[in-house]
């Protein structure tokens, strides 16, 4: 059995499942002052009569998103090496950041080395000011760890927190690696006094099976190593809810997932039913990182956004209105058209046509409502149908991606939160394609939870001539032959990330993803000096086998 | 993240999947830390900076531009279509707004490619530039145009196809001819009989450094710019003048391109040669991308950068400046020069070119048809590994007279088995064989 608890902004909803079953649901109001407290009730009403029959707890918690947006981070003292380049002084991680001299090239090799005497004046002014968590960041820092070690080992004795670069992700990107690693640092001390009451609670109940919580990217990490990479646990609520649509229809091909809400619309992508990742990682707090994140792309449209008719069109959102006037608010919004049409039973019918004759008085206010909603699949379809062509428009570097590529062609809807049903005919119409409505989806997000399985990506980078290779987010940096081949570093690879997965506690591992494959010759004068092969392999986003 | 002052597009397709053979120079490998740097820069992430994936040029936009023995779909890779495709690209996104400046960072280059292709030319099959001026002109009715070649080679090609049409100023910075592939690219050759003064050549020594391509922008290049007045300003951008490519002899810099970029302020920028591909090319592109954008520059540096060991000689200065002034001169007396061809019905010029890549010849004959209303038409003939072309070409500036004279003359010429005749007429946008 499996407990999944999916904390969201003011509910928490708790399943418990035995196999693909719910056996056992419940939803609590969130106290976000205590979510332990939160958590630990909903347990108390999910859990088996027998303790020996839970085989682990997932947990979606709104703990670290929440962190960020009330400004409740850690100071971080950041070390940035940034080598030739751009200017890096917009790199904004608060009052601590000393930029550190010593440079790595775009193969990784060594240009400079870095100084003793900055980093440790520094350090000595971190300590005076009390700051705790450090971060450590280079560019380049996923083709050659080494500065970045270097860095951590002149600071391990001095500060209780360093995260590094190159462990937080394998991929490119130093603005963003830069920002992943200050994030990460700042939430250490939040998430770790939060993992130890969590702990405790747990012990007080007599749970002793494994925890894991969710990731942006749709799948789990044990709570121990989260206390590691505590940002990956951002934006956990989204990707509940994608995983859920996963566990609910089996059949999922090219779907479009939309989860209208009061002032939010989000829209996800499954592509041959494997949920779309965002190519580099998330955006938190207006800054772009490396956390791997669901794509979800987020417009200011929903039931409640301020509605106005101007020059013969509706202006719907982005903000929030207040309340729809059929609940008692003083501005019509896309709810109360849902109201008079008979879509949505709440609130005052009378209202609610008030509310569209005050919008556009030259017309019946049905007239006005139906149109109103037309407008709201539209607004809708388009941000869809960007988002489609985005991701067709990710940029491709050979020849044989760029003649290949092709667009995702939706071939159903699925929509969910409080206006969907309401909308459901309007979508059917715009999309033109099936669109299913969930009942009860906000369990669904906890089912999301605890049906969500590990997940891991990692890169290895190779370079014969020099004779090393690298798997930055293992720390793995190790000799390599001359005749090193792309089958060997598959190997290398597969077997890093297998291993990896042990450590965090993965019995069965999934079949492991090989996403990008790059070998190339590299030439020096007119003769072939050695190989660059790179590959990138992940864990994909899934959901785990269920034993019956 | 920062936001850029100028918006620009980038089309940046490294092409990883091609290469003329496994170790010449244009290989896989050539745009690969090029492209590792621009991505650990962030630059995907900046404000007003936005990628682009190339599109593929099609066979009428290289025959608008080029004269293709024995076609266009035989001599081109998907590679070369791409490769046009993505300076199209970029000129798309500016022309549509979609952005103010826009740099097509790809491969193969073009610049060495003629009007007339047998075969592969200094790496280039067809001249990536010049399909996308002609694109220009015909989608988007610019008429005045200047390309400014930065690349160490002479853009022998792009001067053969633009060398007679008076709105499109030629400027080619390169390494002395006498001492550097194409061995072109002197003084003397200034344009044809109809833009006499519109094609310009600065032959500079060896070792010249940022000094001495500084002198150049602000003796010659800004101020006929200025004269010149164009719509739309592109520069070749090949980056094998830096002190570390391996196939050339300058000493210029990252710096130096990022500096020349920012005073050039072009509109596109299309990447040709730099075969520096570890040592340069990531910080000179990254230059040439940041100074575009109008974001600072001055971090963009070679890790083994030393201005002090760059410095040209007192004697190459002194041998710029007077390359310099003469340059300016043959652009003062442009009017003068074509004064002297204006009795004249046709001028004829024969011309041998070597493909270098496979190694053969072709001899031609250009007959320009004057016309004292326009460019006129010109004819042009040519021979090579066993084929033969007659071509009548109409350009896109000629008068009605002169495009039905192309015209009778193509449809008069009988055909021939062993002879291709062609119509290339950029009027009526047609390319016709016969």
């Amino acid at each position: 059995m499996i407990i999944g608890i999916d904390v969201g902004g003011t509910h928490a909803d708790g399943v418990r499942l035995e196999g693909e079953d719910v056996v056992a649901k419940k939803k609590v109001d969130v106290d976000h002052n205590n979510l332990k407290e939160t958590i630990i009730t909903l347990l108390k009403a999910l859990l088996p009569e027998n303790r020996a029959d839970l085989q682990r707890i997932q947990l979606s918690t709104t703990l670290c998103t929440n962190a960020i947006i009330k400004n409740q981070l850690d100071d971080v003292g950041m070390f940035i090496q940034a080598g030739p380049g751009m200017n890096p002084e917009f790199l904004n991680c608060g009052r601590h950041t000393y930029f550190q001299s010593g440079a790595l090239d775009h193969r990784g090799q060594v240009q400079r080395a870095p100084s003793e005497k900055e980093i440790l004046a520094a350090a000595s002014t971190l300590r005076a000011e009390g700051i705790n968590s450090i971060g450590v960041v280079t560019k380049f820092s996923y083709r050659n760890n080494t500065h970045e070690l270097w860095m951590r080992d002149r600071l391990a004795d001095r500060f209780s927190h360093i995260s590094m670069g190159h462990r937080l992700s394998g991929m490119p990107n130093f603005p963003r690696r830069v920002y992943t690693t200050w994030l990460n640092s700042g939430l250490m001390t939040r998430f770790s006094a939060f993992k130890a009451a969590m702990e405790e609670g747990l012990r007080s109940l007599d749970i002793n099976c494994p925890c894991s919580i969710l990731k942006a990217d749709g799948g789990t990490i044990p709570f121990a190593s989260g206390c590691e990479f505590p940002c990956q646990s951002i934006h956990s609520g989204p990707s509940a809810s994608v995983m859920g649509a996963l566990a609910l229809y089996k059949d999922l091909k090219d779907t479009v997932l939309l989860d209208i809400g009061g002032t939010t619309t989000d829209i996800s992508i499954f592509a041959d039913g494997v949920p779309l990742l965002e190519p580099y990682g998330a955006t938190v707090a207006g800054r772009p990182t490396l956390i791997r994140a669901l794509q979800t792309r987020s417009i200011g449209l929903g039931g409640d956004s301020r509605t106005a008719w101007r020059n013969g069109t509706f202006i719907i959102g982005p903000e929030n209105g207040g309340p729809p006037m059929s609940l008692g608010g003083t501005s019509p919004t896309p709810t109360d058209a849902m109201v008079l049409l008979g879509q949505l039973h709440i609130g005052s019918v009378e209202k609610a046509r008030e509310a569209m004759r005050l919008l556009d008085p030259s017309r019946s206010a049905e007239e006005t409502a139906a149109a109103l909603l037309h407008c709201f699949a539209e607004k809708a379809h388009d941000a869809a149908t960007e988002m489609l062509d985005e991701v067709f428009q990710r940029p491709v570097f050979t020849v044989s991606a760029l003649l290949e590529r092709e667009k995702i062609q939706p071939n159903q809807l699925i929509a969910i939160g409080g206006p969907a049903a309401a909308m459901q005919g309007y979508l059917t119409k715009r999309f033109g394609l099936d669109c299913i409505v969930p009942q009860d989806y906000e369990v669904a997000n906890a089912i999301g939870a605890a049906r969500a399985r590990l997940t891991l990506q990692a890169s290895l980078y190779a370079d014969t001539k020099s004779g090393r290779l690298s798997i930055p987010e293992c720390s793995i940096s190790e000799p390599t032959g001359r005749n090193f081949t792309m089958m060997a570093a598959e190997t290398r690879l597969a077997s890093a990330i297998q291993t990896m997965a042990a450590n965090m506690g993965m019995g069965e591992i999934p079949p492991i993803d090989i996403i990008e494959r790059l070998e190339m010759n590299t030439v020096s004068g007119f003769s072939t000096t050695g190989k660059i092969i790179n590959v990138k392999a992940q864990l994909r986003p899934g959901l785990a086998n269920v034993k019956e | 993240m920062p936001k850029a002052p100028n918006s620009v597009g980038l089309v940046l397709f490294p092409a990883f999947d091609w290469c003329i053979s496994p170790s010449h120079p244009e290989r896989e490998e050539r745009l690969l830390y090029t492209k590792d740097q621009i991505i650990e820069e962030g630059l995907e992430d900046v404000g007003n900076i936005r990628f682009f994936n190339p599109e593929l040029a099609l066979e009428e936009d290289v025959n608008r531009v080029h004269l293709c023995v024995p076609s266009a779909r035989r001599l081109l890779t998907d590679s070369h279509f791409i490769s046009a495709g993505g300076a199209i690209r970029a000129a798309r996104a500016v022309f549509d707004k979609e952005v103010e400046k826009a740099f097509a960072v790809v491969r193969p280059p073009g610049h060495h490619a003629m009007q007339t292709v047998f075969g592969d030319r200094g790496f280039c099959v067809v001249n990536i530039e010049a399909i996308m001026v002609e694109y220009i002109r015909r989608h988007y009715g610019i008429r005045k145009i200047a390309i400014i070649d930065t690349d160490c080679h002479h853009g022998d090609g792009t001067q053969d196809i633009f060398y007679n049409d008076p709105d499109t100023l030629f400027i080619s910075l390169h390494q002395d001819g006498r001492t550097l592939y194409p061995g072109s690219g002197f003084l003397h050759e200034s344009g044809g009989p109809s833009a006499p003064g519109y094609t310009i050549n600065i032959p500079l020594p060896p070792r010249t450094s940022e000094e001495g391509f500084d002198m150049v922008m602000d003796r010659v290049v800004l101020p006929v710019l200025d004269d010149f007045g164009p719509e739309l300003i592109i520069n070749s951008a090949g980056q094998d003048n830096h002190y570390t490519d391996p196939i050339t002899n300058m000493n210029f810099t990252a710096q130096g391109y990022a500096r020349l970029n920012r005073n050039l302020n072009p509109d596109i920028c299309v990447l040709e040669g730099g075969y520096s591909i570890e040592g340069a090319l990531p910080y000179t592109n990254l230059g040439i991308i940041l100074a575009m954008a109008g974001l600072d520059t001055s971090h963009v540096r070679e890790p083994d950068y030393d201005p002090d060991m760059l410095r040209q000689s007192a004697e190459t200065s002194r041998y710029i400046a007077d390359i310099c002034s003469q340059a300016r001169q043959l652009y003062h007396d442009r009017d003068i020069m074509r004064q002297q061809f204006l009795d004249r019905k046709t001028v004829v010029e024969n011309k041998q070119l070597f493909y270098d890549t496979t190694g053969f010849h072709v001899n031609e004959t250009r007959t320009y048809h004057l016309c004292p209303q326009c460019p006129g038409y010109t004819e042009v003939s040519s021979g090579g590994r066993n084929r033969h072309l007659q071509a009548f070409c109409i350009p896109f500036n000629s008068c009605r007279t002169c495009q039905t004279a192309a015209r009778d003359r193509f449809a008069r010429t009988p055909k021939a088995h062993d002879i291709m005749i062609v119509l290339q007429d950029r009027v009526a946008d047609i390319y016709e064989k016969k």
